[in-house]
Order: structure tokens, then C-alpha cells, then sequence
């Protein structure tokens, strides 16, 4: 009995097509009661997350009439106007694309790790309704599996691709721990706040914001339950200060190293990060030249989080050649399907 | 020897992958060359009846001993044994410089220090020296490590290494015990003088060497306990007085008549 899978993905759909297709969580024990009353599979599984959906089945129908009929149980729901690309593989490309996506390989963060737990999520409503039999449970185990590996034995999942997370492994490369240390936000933008919550959510001390709206400081301040300080008043606070966060739309710069030189001293030479995202720069670059201090722009921040991204690329074709040993030698496929098989667009 | 060159070699492809793998492989190395360098040293001791530490060669190779004995144990936290990779080169050219010809004469088939309190003196005073050299290994990791931060290389933060204010407070702390090792080594040395008594000690080369050393490292804890001398200058300070420490220690013993090995 081959494995199916039939779906969209950000790769294939924008989300205004994706969403339509979207299943609530509520909705998906009755969508796989019907997709078995309905005689289209003897196993099912939904997965349905932001950024893809799709119907994982094990059926003995031929494919050639199944991942038809599948399709069409998926395009009943879809109102949409413009024509949606759905994808549909039958063995051995349907094994490997769970793995794939049990992985993070088809993700569109590479190698992210919430989709695991999301596809851990939509085997198990399938498991509790009696929905899955002995081929999805294998292959959903085998899936979880292979993902536990590839996250073990591999780099796909090591690394920030993100700013702010970059900006959290550049604060753990110089402090043992972040709960020690206080962090600073100058300006209070989009990005420094997101950098912020990254270096909280790794367990930073607290947060001080300035930021020349006071309002918009004590708002960020609360939200980031920090202290909201006036601008003219960062400097007295710098002597506890341990990373800075900086993004004001100052046409100068709002630190340059006549000013830091003193403050270092009052900070007894401890170690300091300065991020500066704010374009034009906040923070004079002459500063990284001072002892014990380390300065990252957003154009330093991207590159690593770009070459964390090639590293993960350069991972993630290694990856697939475990997965499609993992298929083969797993017993999952079915033993007629020939090379090459199993690749299915489903394009009306 | 053996181990502590493979572990060399082993270092050698660290260093060439960024340091993107937990040190494993040097560890064991290092286990494995402790073992059995601790066996020698037993063998000998029990041979002579008395702490091997009589001549140049036994002097070097417990200072390697140290050393080595105390990067185990740091290494026992995981992210530490990368210590390994920077201590190996130490470690290995040590071993292979107490290898040369005469620094291993035959013994005499009698003691050549008296008593048990030369050997403690002489012990603890190499053991400081060992501290102070793991210190100087930390002191270089450090060093690599914050130039990769600083100029925004790519293995700082691909690399597994421990974070730089870590590395500083184990050379921090490696010091202090070296330091407080090297004092109670040097303390016994009035009671040495009541029991082998030594003509103008006061200008012996090793006994003012002796206290110069005492002093650096004196300098260098309190500069970076009050003084505020952390991070870059406290590393290079490491690193700089143990080199002082490696350079002249030969040369000082070959001037001292009472410290002659």
C-alpha cells in the first residue's frame, strides 16, 4: 500500500492561497473521517500550519486514480479566484518529502525545528481518531526519527539566520550567561525590540529603554517589562550596562568613542556589546577599537546570519542524501517503485 | 610523548575546522599520555625513593605533568577541553625539549636533596609553574577568541569555544592557584636554609629569580583585581610572564649554584 502526500507549501502558494486550504484544528478529525468514509484512503494525516498544507495517505487505490481523487476533496474547500498549484508524490518522493518536512528541509527558515513539533501535533490528532494504520505510523515514526538524526549528526539546524538570534550568539560568545547582565535599547524600533525579546527570551538580566519619544519608551518599556529612562539620561545609566541595543534615527552619531572611553572606565573595562541597527549609523566604528569593547552593525549581524544560512544550504544537501538512504533502506517504499517515480505537480 | 604529539596533529585539524566539534578526541589523548606519563614518574620515584623532581629533565616533565593534570580537570566541563588544542604544542614541545641529550644525567645511587622538604619545595614550585602555564593556554584561547570577536570573523560564533569572560576567569583562577602554590613552594625556603645551609643565598640567580617570578605574578593579580586590567591585557600578561617563566628557567638553574639540576 503506497504513501501519498498531496498539498501546497510557500514554495508552490502565496499565503492568501494557502489560507484558504488552511484546516482549523477543530476541523481536521472530521476532514480525515471523510476523507476515509469517502474510500479515498485507508490512512490519513493532516498537517496544516501557516505555511503549508497537507494531506498524508496511505491507500490501496492506484495513485493515478488516488492523488486525483485527493485533490479534489482539497480544491472542494478552496474559494479562491486564481488557479492553486497544488503538489501531490506518491513513493518514494512522498516518504522522502516527510522527512523533508519532518526535518525543516522544506521549511521556509531552513532547518527550523518548529515544524517538527507541528507534524508530531497533526500525527497524533490522527493516531487518537483511529485515523493512521501500520504504513503512516511507521512512516510518521521513521520521520521523527530521521529528524532526530539529521539534527544530531548534522549542522542543518546549528546557527541563526535571524538578526536578533544572531545578536544572542554574539552576547553568549562573550558572556557565560546572560542573566547577569542588564541590556540597554537606545531607540525603539521594529528591530531593536525584536533583538531585545531574543535576549530576554535567552534569559538577559532587564531591560532599559530610551528613546527621545518618552512615550514610545515607557510603552516599550512596559511591553519588555524594562525601565523607560529619558534619552538625555542613557549615559548616567551606562555603568551597569552590558549590551547595547542601538537604532535611533540620529543623523550623528549617538556614541562615538570620546564619550565611551570615560564610560568603559566607569564600567571598570567589562566586556561590552554594542549592536547598532539604525542606518545611518548610531555608533562611530572608531569604538571597536577600544579594549573590551565589541561593535556589530546590522550589516555585520546580516552577514552572519547569511553565512549561517549557506552553511545550512551546503547541510541541508547532505541531508537529503541521508534522507533518501533512510527511504530506501527503511522499507517504507514500495518495492515497484522505479527511480525517478513518484513526482506528481497535480496541475489542472 | 606519542599521545601528546597525536594530540598535537589532533589540534592542528581543530584549528583548520574552526573548533565546530566538542574536543573528545584531544581529551582522551591527554588521558591516555597522563596515564601512562603518571606511571613513569611512580616508576622513577619509587626507584629513587623520592619525589622525581632532581634534575632538569624530571623538573620539565612535571611541570608537563601539571599541566596536563590540570587541563583534565578543567576539561572536566566540555566546553573547556578545547584547552586542549592550545595547551598540546605546550605540552608536546616541553616533553621534547626534556628529552635532549644531558638534561637526564644518571643518578648517583644517592639522594641528591635531603629530606622531604627540598621535595615539596621543589614539587609545589613546579606545580605553580604548571598552573601558570594552562593559565597562559586559557591566556591564548582567549586572545584567539577576541580577535575572532573583534574583527568579526566567522568561527567566533560557529566555533564551540566557551564564551571570552569565562576563558578569563579560569586564567584568572589558574593563576591564583599557581600563585598561591608558587608561595607556600617558596615559604618552606627559610626552613630549607636551616637544614642545607647556603653561602650568599641571598645572591643566588634562582632565589632572585625565584622572587622576580613571585613578584610578575603578584603584579599581574593585583593590576587585575584592583586596577581594573581585564580581557586583552590581562591574557597578553599570562601569556607574557609564563614565556618569561619557559625562557629563563634553563639558563637561571645553570647560574645557581644551590638550585644546580
Amino acid at each position: 500500500m503506497p504513501i501519498l502526500v498531496i498539498g501546497l507549501s510557500h514554495r508552490t502558494s502565496p499565503v492568501e492561497v494557502r489560507e484558504k486550504f488552511a484546516f482549523a484544528d477543530a476541523a481536521i478529525p472530521a476532514a480525515l473521517a471523510e476523507i476515509r468514509s469517502r474510500g479515498l484512503a485507508e490512512e490519513a494525516a493532516i498537517l496544516s500550519t501557516c505555511n503549508r498544507v497537507e494531506i498524508y495517505a496511505a491507500t490501496q487505490t492506484p495513485e493515478r486514480e488516488a492523488l486525483p481523487a485527493l485533490r479534489r476533496f482539497l480544491l472542494e474547500r478552496y474559494t479562491g479566484d486564481t488557479e492553486p498549484e497544488l503538489y501531490g508524490y506518491s513513493d518514494p518522493r512522498s516518504v522522502e518529502h516527510l522527512f523533508a518536512v519532518a526535518s525543516g528541509l522544506d521549511s521556509m527558515v531552513l532547518g527550523e525545528t518548529e515544524i517538527l513539533g507541528q507534524l508530531k501535533k497533526a500525527y497524533e490528532v490522527a493516531l487518537q481518531h483511529r485515523q493512521t494504520g501500520p504504513r503512516l505510523n511507521k512512516a510518521f515514526q521513521k520521520a521523527f526519527n530521521v529528524a532526530k538524526q539529521l539534527r544530531t549528526e548534522t549542522n542543518i539546524q546549528r546557527g541563526s539566520v535571524s538578526v536578533g538570534s544572531v545578536a544572542v550568539e554574539l552576547a553568549q560568545k562573550i558572556f557565560s550567561t546572560l542573566s547577569d547582565h542588564q541590556v540597554m535599547v537606545i531607540g525603539a524600533g521594529e528591530t531593536s525590540e525584536k533583538t531585545a525579546r531574543a535576549l530576554l527570551s535567552r534569559g538577559a538580566h532587564s531591560i532599559i529603554v530610551s528613546n527621545r519619544s518618552h512615550e514610545r519608551a515607557v510603552a516599550l518599556a512596559q511591553e519588555l517589562n524594562g525601565r523607560a529612562i529619558h534619552f538625555d539620561e542613557w549615559a548616567q545609566e551606562f555603568a551597569n550596562i552590558d549590551i547595547v541595543i542601538s537604532a535611533t534615527s540620529a543623523p550623528h552619531y549617538v556614541i562615538d568613542r570620546a564619550k565611551l572611553e570615560p564610560l568603559m572606565k566607569a564600567r571598570k573595562n567589562r566586556p561590552l556589546l554594542l549592536i547598532d541597527i539604525a542606518a545611518p549609523r548610531d555608533i562611530d566604528p572608531a569604538v571597536n577599537f577600544l579594549e573590551n569593547v565589541y561593535l556589530y552593525n546590522i550589516d555585520d549581524l546580516q552577514a552572519l546570519a547569511d553565512d549561517y544560512l549557506k552553511q545550512r544550504e551546503t547541510e541541508a544537501k547532505r541531508c537529503h542524501e541521508i534522507i533518501r538512504e533512510k527511504a530506501r533502506t527503511l522499507g517504507l517504499t514500495t518495492p515497484q517503485a522505479a527511480p525517478g517515480a513518484g513526482c506528481h505537480p497535480c496541475q489542472t | 610523548m606519542l599521545c601528546y604529539g597525536g594530540s598535537v596533529v589532533y589540534s592542528v585539524f581543530l584549528w583548520r575546522k574552526g573548533f565546530r566539534q566538542h574536543d573528545f578526541v584531544n581529551y582522551a589523548l591527554f588521558a591516555a599520555g597522563f596515564v601512562l606519563h603518571t606511571v613513569a614518574m611512580l616508576t622513577r620515584g619509587f626507584d629513587l625513593n623520592r619525589c622525581p623532581v632532581n634534575n632538569l629533565y624530571e623538573a620539565v616533565t612535571f611541570v608537563v605533568w601539571t599541566i596536563v593534570a590540570a587541563y583534565l580537570g578543567v576539561g572536566l566541563w566540555p566546553k573547556l577541553r578545547f584547552l586542549g588544542a592550545f595547551a598540546a604544542p605546550v605540552v608536546f614541545a616541553l616533553g621534547v625539549f626534556a628529552l635532549m641529550p644531558g638534561l637526564d644525567p644518571p643518578h648517583s645511587g644517592r639522594p641528591e636533596f635531603g629530606g622531604g622538604l627540598v621535595s615539596l619545595h621543589a614539587a609545589l614550585a613546579l606545580l605553580s609553574y604548571g598552573a601558570f602555564g594552562l593559565s597562559a593556554v586559557a591566556g591564548v584561547m582567549y586572545l584567539t577568541q577576541e580577535h575572532n570577536l573583534k574583527f568579526h570573523k566567522l568561527r567566533a560564533v560557529f566555533s564551540a569555544m566557551p564564551p571570552i569572560d569565562r576563558l578569563e576567569k579560569i586564567t584568572s583562577r589558574l593563576l591564583w592557584a599557581g600563585f598561591i602554590l608558587l608561595t607556600v613552594g617558596l615559604a618552606f625556603s627559610p626552613a630549607l636554609l636551616r637544614e642545607h645551609p647556603e653561602p650568599n643565598v641571598g645572591h643566588d640567580p634562582k632565589v632572585i629569580w625565584s622572587a622576580l617570578v613571585w613578584a610578575i605574578y603578584l603584579g599581574l593579580l593585583v593590576m587585575h583585581g584592583r586596577f581594573a586590567q581585564t580581557g586583552r591585557r590581562f591574557a597578553w600578561g599570562a601569556v607574557g610572564s609564563f614565556a618569561f617563566v619557559v625562557l629563563t628557567f634553563w639558563g637561571v638553574n645553570l647560574l645557581s649554584p644551590a638550585h644546580r639540576f
